[in-house]
């Protein structure tokens, strides 16, 4: 029931290397990321969050598209469509701050769940990893930030 | 999380404890082992957690410290067997002695209070006492003693279960998150990830608490008796402090040891038997007030008045078993009652969910629409 076999154990492990929040960590510490990761499906049009739940877990696309809008409007309140590799909720992972955009699939989805305690526990057992993967997630929300700066309309410098 | 519950809720976290405790009463071969091999698994964490910190990985970690656990027992065991063989004897003659250095205290307390209040006199209060003693040692070997010996073997196999559970916990502990997480429906499934970090640290904090606990109350307990001059201080302090986990009547039997013991060493002084129950009051006391709000009462945030209610309520509804049960159960379905009440009552995770469910349910039925 929890074992894997070593075909299917590398198979994972390169599929967790593609994520960009985890590309710079090694075979040995990706397994004990593997370790802490939660698989979930959704059916297009399933909510994944709400807008203003209490964040506790973040989320990283393995497969399908995630559709991040305003409450309620998929179409009008459209903020981004992201594919796999991409990943979101990730302001819940630094805080327990409520999620600032609901998610939504947009079609059948497999998402890989990082629980905030975990993250938190991997970062008193786990510092190495911790930092790898929190220097990852700085410079994904730095990229965010220069989208949003260099997006038409945006009142920058 | 905000986590402010309503009556309901709280009737039905007072009721599932009293359910539970009653369940618990009836697989107590079980239950037992399973809160020893808590106790061990909370005690070995810290260990565990400093391996994996110098760099090994969990499995290698847990079968560090819960082999190394294990394999100490049954050191202890081995070296233990040969010298307990040896004493038996010697034991049972002290106990006898114990026994009846208890009883000689008793007698002449009662011989006092006879002396002071004349109608004690005339209901023959010492003799009667004296007599009852003296019938109930003399038959205690006829009576009880072979129902105890084959309880304690009854025991035994269920006892020597609780380590190698510990063990299991500390390799598997994660795998058994995963795998209750993997049964959540999607949208609950962060609350139900958030009700089980918060269950762990509400078991960790009340178990790793009752650790502190025990060893505080033997080191005060040992240095009181051992300034009052009492022999085996440390032993005595150590089974009055693993005694006082059952609550009120634990710390009877601890009070009736110390003082068994100090009426043998000294019999012609009684008053070193009223000061070993002095001792043990003052520690009792600076238990209530100082160590257990240091310890337990962190971990379990109750009203001491609840607390004490409770206490009761675990004794009336399971026994000496319900009295230890009680609380760390109460404490774990305060935890699961307050998050399933914020799902149950909270009417946006409930439509998401039933929503999932009618989408699995077209796409279930896709094929079969015309």
């Amino acid at each position: 029931m929890f074992l894997f076999s070593k075909a299917e154990d590398s198979s994972r492990l390169k599929q967790l290397r593609a994520l960009s929040l985890f590309s710079t960590l090694n075979p040995r510490e990706l397994k004990t990321v593997d370790g802490l990761l939660h698989e979930r499906n959704f059916l297009p049009d399933e909510v994944i969050f709400d807008q203003g739940e209490e964040g506790q877990a973040l989320y990283i696309i393995e497969s399908g598209k995630v559709l991040i809008c305003r409450q309620g409007q998929s179409a009008l309140g459209k903020i981004a469509e992201l594919g796999a590799g991409r990943l979101f909720g990730e302001l819940a992972l630094l805080d327990n701050s409520p999620r600032v955009a609901q998610a939504r699939a947009v079609e059948g989805c497999t998402l890989a769940v990082l629980f905030r305690a975990d993250f938190l526990g991997l970062l008193e057992t786990h510092a190495v990893i911790a930092s790898k993967i929190s220097l990852q997630l700085a410079r994904h929300i730095g990229q965010r930030l220069r989208e949003t700066v260099n997006a038409p309309g945006s009142q920058s410098e | 999380m905000n986590r402010s519950s309503g009556p309901v809720v709280w009737i039905a976290i007072i009721a599932s404890t009293c359910l539970l405790l009653f369940l618990f009463k009836k697989i107590l071969w079980l239950v037992v082992p399973f809160m020893l091999a808590l106790i061990i698994y909370y005690f070995l964490q810290p260990a565990t957690h400093r391996l994996v910190l110098h760099g090994l990985s969990r499995k290698a970690a847990a079968a560090i410290t819960g082999g190394g656990f294990i394999a100490l027992l049954l050191l202890c065991a081995a070296l233990l067997f040969p010298w307990v063989s040896s004493h038996a004897v010697g034991w049972q003659v002290s106990l006898a002695r114990y026994v009846e250095g208890g009883s000689l205290l008793l007698q002449k307390t009662m011989k006092g209070l006879e002396a002071q209040f004349s109608f004690l006199e005339r209901a023959s209060l010492s003799r009667n006492v004296s007599e009852q003693i003296a019938t109930f040692t003399e038959t205690f070997a006829q009576h009880y003693l072979a129902d105890l010996v084959v309880t304690l073997a009854a025991w035994l196999p269920s006892l020597l279960l609780a380590p190698f559970l510990a063990f299991f916990f500390l390799r598997d502990g994660r795998r058994f998150t995963k795998f209750i997480g993997n049964a959540v429906p999607n949208a609950f499934f962060e609350r139900t990830l958030y009700l089980m970090h918060e269950m762990d640290k509400t078991a960790r904090a009340y178990f790793q608490g009752l650790i502190s606990l025990t060893i505080l109350d033997t080191i005060a307990l040992a240095i009181g008796l051992w300034i009052i001059g009492l022999s085996g201080a440390l032993m005595l302090g150590l089974v009055c402090a693993v005694l006082a986990w059952i609550p009120y009547v634990g710390s009877i039997l601890g009070c009736l040891l110390v003082v068994l013991v100090a009426a043998t060493d000294f019999p012609l002084d009684p008053w070193m038997a009223y000061g070993a129950i002095i001792v043990f009051i003052l520690v009792r006391l600076l238990d209530d007030f100082v160590f257990m709000p240091l310890t337990i009462g962190r971990s379990l945030r109750m009203h001491p008045l609840l607390t004490v209610l409770m206490i009761f309520v675990g004794g009336a509804v399971a026994g000496v078993p319900g009295l230890m049960l009680v609380l760390p159960l109460l404490g774990i379905a305060m935890v699961v009652g307050e998050t399933v009440g914020m799902i149950v009552t909270d009417p946006r995770l409930q439509a998401r969910h039933a929503y999932a469910r009618s989408l699995r349910a077209r796409q279930a039925a896709a094929d079969l629409q015309s």
